[in-house]
């Protein structure tokens, strides 16, 4: 019996263990490389993704926990018009350096986005807290979000 | 399914759990830190009957399987529950760690645990025979140890909707997100006419399970406001007496006086200082 699940968009299926990391079998099985294995103990964010709607960590995500979810990466997620906003926004405010978090800040600026299209800047630091970023101190990334609301009203 | 099962009913996870050696999975956030490659999952997500929340005359109903953030979300969910949930870990995390899992995790560190300790919560368990209610101090052994049979799942967390109307609630953690509890406290109580008529306190994160000591709450209530400067220097002292902390990544020096001053906070808002 097989794992079924939909990546960005296209029904899929797993075959391997159902005890296998999410992360680990998005970059090796799926060519995701924009999920990052940044800790594998859910405290980084680097590795997020959004399932059924929501940002989760995908290490600490066991391939059985995706049945029958919806995953969508970064991969799936820059098709949008959404990211387009966002990646105009990180542009802007220079809210991405080595770029290694970046995957996952923009994916959990979208779920920010997504629940409150006019969040406060403590929303905003809420809604990212479980993102780590060790180049850009985070008041970058924080007005990235705050720029893509203003100039993605409407979108959201 | 290699090494795992995903049934979509709560009667065919039954079965499994009874005839397979199978660990049940509920959001995975602590199973998957610890990640072996032995071993099988329950997964549960795709039970319905554990994502209802639901209200009757006594009490609320939270499907095990509801994840912190459902959980946040429900109109129905306490304030100090609320709160709490708003402080594990970070939304991510709150996105799938669920209730059912803080509490089968069986660690005295789970902070939505704290709470159910505090509100004198009960858990419906079932297997594939039937169910019983247990308290939630009951089903607390010790560390790890818990009153449920490998043959049971726990179904749902019942929390009486008959509860004191203020309450306080810190969590000590080394930052504000991602942090393991330190030590934690819930406190409760109710005033009518100037008297505490209802006091209810929990510790997490410095003994073996949440402490919760109905019997030395007992002291304050019948206490008018007034006189709480009075009686609480005796409610200080039985405290004092009755925690025993234990060494850990923290001293056991350490929260005993944050806990006692922790108390001493907490007599202060029943105060209104």
């Amino acid at each position: 019996m097989s794992i079924p699940f939909t990546l960005n968009g296209k029904p899929t299926v797993y075959e391997g263990s159902a005890m296998d990391r999410l992360s680990d079998i998005l970059r090796r099985d799926f060519q995701c490389p924009g999920v990052k294995s940044g800790c594998n103990e859910g405290e980084c964010g680097a590795c997020s993704v959004i399932l059924d709607g929501v940002l989760v960590n995908a290490c600490m995500v066991a391939a059985g926990r995706a049945y029958g979810t919806e995953i969508v990466t970064i991969e799936g997620f820059r098709e949008t018009a959404q990211f387009a906003v966002l990646d105009q926004a990180f542009g802007e405010t220079g809210a991405v350096q080595c770029g290694f978090c970046t995957p996952g800040m923009i994916l959990a600026a979208a779920c920010i986005l997504q629940k409150n299209p006019d969040p406060t800047e403590t929303e905003i630091r809420d809604g990212l807290s479980g993102n780590m970023c060790r180049c850009t101190g985070y008041n970058a990334i924080v007005n990235a979000v705050a720029l893509a609301a203003k100039e993605g009203r409407g979108l959201w | 399914m290699v090494n795992g099962y995903a049934p979509q009913t709560l009667k065919e996870a039954l079965e499994i759990v009874r005839h397979k050696d199978v660990t049940p999975y509920g959001g995975g956030t602590d199973l998957m830190v610890a990640h072996g490659r032995s071993g099988q999952y329950l997964f549960l997500h795709r039970i319905p009957e554990l994502q209802t929340i639901s209200e009757d005359d006594t009490y609320l109903r939270l499907g095990a399987g509801c994840t912190f953030t459902q959980v946040a979300e429900h109109p129905a969910t306490p304030a100090i529950l609320k709160e709490a949930i708003g402080r594990i870990a970070a939304p991510a995390i709150r996105n799938l760690g669920t209730i059912g899992g803080n509490i089968g995790n069986g660690s005295a560190k789970a902070d939505s645990v704290l709470v159910f300790f505090a509100l004198d919560a009960k858990l419906r368990l079932a297997n594939a025979d039937g169910e019983r209610i247990v308290s939630i101090q009951g089903f607390y052994k010790g560390r790890k140890e818990l009153d449920l049979a490998p043959d049971e799942l726990i179904v749902e967390v019942l929390l009486p909707r008959k509860m004191p109307e203020y309450y306080v609630y810190h969590k000590v953690g080394a930052r504000a997100a991602l942090a393991i509890s330190r030590l934690s406290f819930a406190g409760l109580w109710t005033v009518e006419d100037g008297i505490i008529t209802a006091c209810a306190t929990a510790f997490g994160a410095i003994e073996q399970t949440v402490v919760r000591l109905p019997e030395v709450d007992a002291l304050l209530v019948g206490t008018p406001v007034a006189d709480l400067e009075r009686v609480g220097v005796e409610y200080l002292a039985a405290y004092d007496a009755a925690l025993n902390p234990i060494d850990g990544r923290i001293s056991a020096a350490y929260r005993k006086r944050v806990c006692m001053n922790l108390l001493a906070g907490f007599l202060a808002e029943m105060r209104g200082a």
